[in-house]
């Protein structure tokens, strides 16, 4: 029986709070998202937040107008109490992918998951960086096209058709409930390059 | 005759073996001790990182006397010279460093010109509070690039500059090769009826790279390809020597720069074949994702060689042999299209024009 974790990446004050193009899509991606999740851990599917933690030492961290966001311990750090459950589970990184020397993959062993659902901001970016490592890494790996956010569509758009070409099964948030609920989730279908 | 019985003397970062052994290796090398500014003044301190630490770690890849230059004798009328600095960042990574990628880069470039590399200069620019576990870890790369590639290091320098005026090392390595006589490859022999080969996966190198900077995911599936490649190219020397027309190291602007180079310098047209291009799956899926072209990214341990278009397959099967080149290909032909360019022929039958790049594709990748 295959056992599901959803992993979101980067529902943090600081990030969703960017721009207002980014606050906007957030915002309109919210309320499905958190019934969303609702749903899932109602299935006993555990929520992962991956949480971005910039260290000061960074040369290569993303700067906002000279400051450093999301710093370890910071208010802007923190998951968005919308998305955040007493009962998820926060792991943090401080890179793109969230498997990227975090112990992210050792939490998945121990909690027998074999499928990882990607979700969050933004998809052309950690969701599809922590995909790919996941894929590589051996889990089947579903995207739920309505739980990632992007600030422009036409970016989300091309992030999903490049994770449906080389390591992800698309799908609705409704459908994978159903997959869970049925325990039928979907395997993607390598197609080797010639 | 050999540079170990050639070499008279050598700078500042050399020393005699025997010099060192007398002195505690380790005394201040400790895991947190760290390079202060005067290890590179040239006083004391100096002299105890260089004969002390330094030079016994290099071991048995270097030789050379505490003195103003190396005297050589070579053992061919000509001689291949050059030189390379190194920034990377990151200085680690996943299967090698910057050390390795130092003396790789440079015994490269000197066996891409037919040489058989024989001795390498190595300077160190090192930031006040650099890790001296972190320079061991380094010349231990070097110690064994050098060995593995045949080449000893006979002179060297080291300085010390304020924290903040460099990242961490930088690394400049010049090489000297010895060039067998009749050995005369250039750009200026490729002619038409050529074929090209490329002797490993494009990109690799940047790739891997940029993945460990930003945490990508692909840093454990893409590995870099930084190695010395002078057995490659003595391999293919040895048995194809006179059909070899041109060999270059694909560095910094990768394989369309290379071409470009090559069609400009030799006047002539170069087909390329889309479906022949020896590129991972998995530097495809990055090299989309990113929308980078892996045409124009950096290798530290591939090369393309220009050979005789009819023993093409020949040379090939030898290119092959090499455990650093089993995934070599003929990727295109030098044709006649009365004009200097580069065309990539794609699998679906269409054609574009592969154009030299300007500017850098990803930077601080060597």
């Amino acid at each position: 029986m295959a056992r599901c974790a959803v992993l979101t990446n980067d529902l943090q004050y600081d990030l969703v709070n960017k721009n207002e193009t980014r606050k906007q899509a957030v915002a309109e991606f919210t309320p499905k998202m958190c019934a969303f999740l609702e749903q899932m851990r109602e299935l006993d599917v555990p929520v992962v937040h991956l949480q971005l933690i910039n260290r000061e030492d960074d040369p290569l961290a993303e700067r906002y107008d000279g400051w450093l966001p999301v710093t370890k311990g910071s208010e802007g750090a923190r998951i968005i109490e919308d998305f955040l459950h007493e009962d998820d589970i926060v792991v943090e990184k401080n890179k793109d992918s969230g498997f990227f020397e975090t112990d992210l993959h050792e939490r998945l062993q121990e909690l027998g998951v074999d499928t990882v659902a990607i979700t969050g901001m933004q998809t052309q970016i950690c969701v599809q960086t922590t995909a790919a490592d996941a894929f590589f890494r051996g889990y089947g790996v579903i995207v739920p096209a309505d739980a990632v956010v992007s600030a422009r569509e036409e970016d989300k758009q091309r992030a999903l058709d490049w994770l449906a070409s080389y390591c992800a099964t698309i799908l609705s948030t409704d459908e994978l409930v159903d997959a869970v609920a049925a325990d039928e989730l979907p395997q993607f279908n390598v197609v080797p390059i010639p | 005759m050999s540079a170990e019985g050639a070499v008279k003397g050598a700078r500042m970062a050399t020393t005699t073996n025997e010099g060192a052994s007398r002195r505690p290796a380790r005394a201040d090398t400790a895991e947190t001790a760290r390079i202060a500014l005067d290890h590179g003044t040239g006083g004391g301190m100096s002299q105890e990182l260089i004969g002390g630490l330094i030079a016994p770690r290099l071991g048995g890849a270097h030789r050379g006397r505490m003195e103003d230059s190396a005297v050589l004798a070579v053992g061919t009328p000509r001689i291949a010279v050059t030189t390379d600095s190194f920034v990377i960042d990151p200085i680690f990574f996943g299967n090698g460093d910057i050390g390795k990628i130092a003396v790789c880069g440079t015994v490269n470039d000197l066996a891409v010109s037919g040489a058989e590399p024989r001795y390498l200069t190595l300077a160190l620019v090192l930031e006040e509070g650099f890790p001296i576990a972190d320079l061991e870890r380094i010349l231990d790369s070097i110690r064994e690039a050098a060995l593995q590639a045949g080449v000893t290091v006979v002179a060297g320098d080291t300085k010390v500059v304020r924290g903040g005026e460099i990242d961490k090392i930088f690394i400049n390595t010049a090489g000297v090769g010895e060039v067998p006589e009749g050995v005369d490859l250039g750009m200026r022999h490729v002619r038409v009826g050529d074929a090209a080969i490329v002797t490993g996966y494009l990109g690799n190198h940047s790739i891997h790279i940029l993945s460990i900077r930003e945490g990508l995911g692909f840093e454990e599936r893409i590995l870099s390809d930084c190695a010395p490649l002078g057995s490659l190219v003595w391999n293919v020397m040895q048995e194809h020597a006179g059909s070899v027309r041109c060999m270059r190291d694909i560095t910094r602007g990768g394989l369309g720069t290379v071409l470009n180079e090559v069609a400009d310098g030799a006047g002539v047209s170069i087909d390329l074949s889309e479906r022949d291009l020896p590129i991972q799956h998995e530097t495809a899926m990055a090299a989309d994702m990113l929308g980078v072209n892996p045409l124009y990214l950096a290798n530290e341990g591939n090369l393309c060689l220009f050979v005789d278009g009819e023993r093409a397959e020949e040379i090939l099967d030898t290119v092959r042999l090499h455990p650093d080149a089993r995934a070599a290909q003929i990727v295109g032909r030098v044709v006649e299209r009365g004009e200097s360019a580069v065309r990539m022929l794609h699998s679906d039958g269409g054609e574009s024009v592969v154009e030299l790049l300007y500017g850098a594709e990803l930077p601080r990748l060597c």
